[in-house]
């Protein structure tokens, strides 16, 4: 029996398992499409989020939100619960839809998406994030899927969604559902944030602090939302739709919605 | 204690004479209708609906379809609130179908519901509006019995509209959160621990008058209302309404109703007429 060293390290006696040639195969896969939702998930990537504050500018401008305590309180009372409710449903059953692909379900989503925002401006934000990002799919990565989705959507009038674009892009990188559900909200959240901290006075580690306590609820509300009928889908902010009413005749405004 | 499965069922449609009429109606316990009034300056007819019991109770369940055929103009209100009331077991539910034909006019404008604590009430609401049909729908919520300084006590809450034009979803909400979770809104917001609601919806097509009446409803805003009006996907616009109290948002929505009413001018029956 090997005792411990004085340094209180504990010597490792073993040695790395021949990887077998499906689990590097897998290995491989994984990292691909991980790699593809890092990128798809970055502000570096062109989906035209940056410009949208997604209804904070419009409650700072009415005085709700003025400060980090307020702000951390928005993001718990209603983005996540948008997310829970709305968005991360949505997402789950177009990734199942898309599996077929069932065309017929998925035009009844990118409908649904779009009913379900009556504020103006949130509609159109996650039509044209929603467009950009398909495609961006069908562009950069060339894939039947997103093409087909595009001609589809096209030819028959979809609103185009943020949520629905998302799941192709999971399901054009081969990702699993918890996986394309996380990319969501971590988008949603870090956008939110990076608009904050334009519209606040808050800082980057504040920032970060209420990222990283926002993140933490995420994966129960992923496990929730993949469970969701499309019959329950939908969740509102009275307020926030109110002031995104507001804001589309605002007298100045730095940010689209 | 009885439970009730109420059902209403009414279809408004034009005569010769161009007024509107009741031309099928059918009522079970607790709807009763009162005897309807033909609005001559409005072009509309008012009807009320009338619920004779204390109020919604645990088992009922409420079923209402209400037709407006090619032309015709129909006011369906209620002369009070309508109260849920604590459930020890059980909940109710309140299913609504209303449909409305070319050419045809639809308001329907109840009074506030008030939940109880400790009530489970789930209401869906499913609008069909042919094109070049109108429509104006609003739910008022108020928290609860505010005046006793009961709020937000509700065991589950469940409001549900979905709204299609000539066949096509335009609209969808589902309003399900907990008490706690709107007081909680509420205080973020600065809309006090009596906060009301009214979520309304107007489908009508777009017009160059539009812009009028979106200036003086937009105008509302402030000194404890907040109101806010947004197009929705194609044809309509939802307009929202949140107040301190109950006057305030009365005060509001007669207030919007009036401004709405310089472009549709059947808004301009009142009501509270009968």
């Amino acid at each position: 029996m090997s005792s411990a060293p004085a340094t209180g390290i504990k010597k490792w006696h073993g040695r790395p398992a021949r990887e077998s040639k499906a689990h590097g195969q897998d290995a491989r896969a994984t990292s691909a499409w991980l790699l593809g939702l890092l990128q798809a998930g970055d502000s570096f990537y062109p989906t035209g989020s940056y410009a949208h504050s997604f209804g904070l500018e419009p409650l700072v401008q009415e005085g709700v939100v003025r400060d980090r305590e307020t702000l951390r309180r928005f993001i718990f009372q209603s983005t996540l619960p948008a997310l829970r409710h709305v968005e991360l449903p949505l997402a789950a059953h177009a990734w199942r839809a898309f599996e077929t692909p069932d065309w017929p379900r998925l035009s009844e989503l990118c409908v649904l998406s779009s009913a379900l925002k009556t504020a103006r401006e949130a509609r159109l934000a996650s039509e044209n994030i929603g467009r950009q990002r398909a495609e961006l799919m069908a562009t950069l990565r060339g894939h039947e899927l997103a093409r087909e989705f595009l001609r589809r959507a096209a030819a028959e009038n979809w609103p185009h969604a943020a949520a629905i674009s998302a799941a192709l892009e999971g399901r054009v990188l081969g990702a699993p559902l918890p996986a394309v559900l996380a990319g969501i909200s971590y988008a949603m959240l870090s956008s939110l944030l990076s608009a904050a901290m334009k519209i606040l006075r808050l800082g980057q580690n504040a920032a970060q602090s209420l990222l990283t306590e926002a993140l933490t609820a995420v994966p129960e509300i992923i496990a929730s939302a993949e469970l969701t009928p499309v019959s329950e889908i939908g969740w509102f902010n009275p307020w926030l739709d109110i002031a995104a009413a507001r804001h589309e005749s605002a007298d100045a405004r730095m940010f689209i919605s | 204690m009885s439970e009730f499965s109420g059902h209403l069922a009414l279809r408004a449609a034009t005569r010769a004479h161009g007024r509107t009429v009741l031309a099928t109606q059918s009522f079970r316990a607790p709807y009763h209708v009162s005897k309807p009034y033909w609005d001559a300056d409005a072009h509309t007819l008012l009807v009320q609906v009338v619920n004779p019991t204390a109020g919604i109770l645990s088992g009922d369940e409420l079923t209402s379809d209400i037709a407006v055929d090619e032309g015709a103009s129909l006011l369906v209100t209620t002369p009070s609130a309508s109260r849920v009331f604590k459930m020890k077991a059980g909940s109710a539910e309140c299913r609504q179908h209303f449909t409305v034909a070319t050419g045809g006019w639809l308001e329907v404008m109840p009074e506030p519901l008030v939940p109880h604590r400790g009530c489970t009430y789930r209401q869906s609401t499913h609008i069909e509006v042919a094109e070049g049909g109108e429509l104006f729908f609003a739910d008022v919520l108020v928290p609860g019995r505010v005046a006793h300084g009961e709020a937000w006590g509700w065991e589950k809450l469940c409001l549900e509209i979905d709204v299609r034009l000539a066949g096509e979803l335009i609209l969808r909400e589902r309003f399900a959160p907990t008490g706690e979770e709107l007081r909680a809104l509420a205080e973020l917001a600065g809309s006090g621990p009596s906060a009301c609601f009214a979520n309304a919806v107007l489908v009508a097509a777009e017009s160059e008058f539009d812009a009028a009446w979106r200036t003086a409803i937009a105008a509302l805003h402030g000194d404890g209302l907040w109101m806010g009006v947004s197009r929705l996907r194609r044809g309509g616009w939802s307009l929202k309404f949140i107040a301190t109290d109950t006057v305030r948002l009365r005060r509001g929505l007669r207030a919007a109703r009036a401004a709405l009413a310089k472009r549709f001018p059947r808004l301009s029956c009142d009501p509270r007429k009968l």
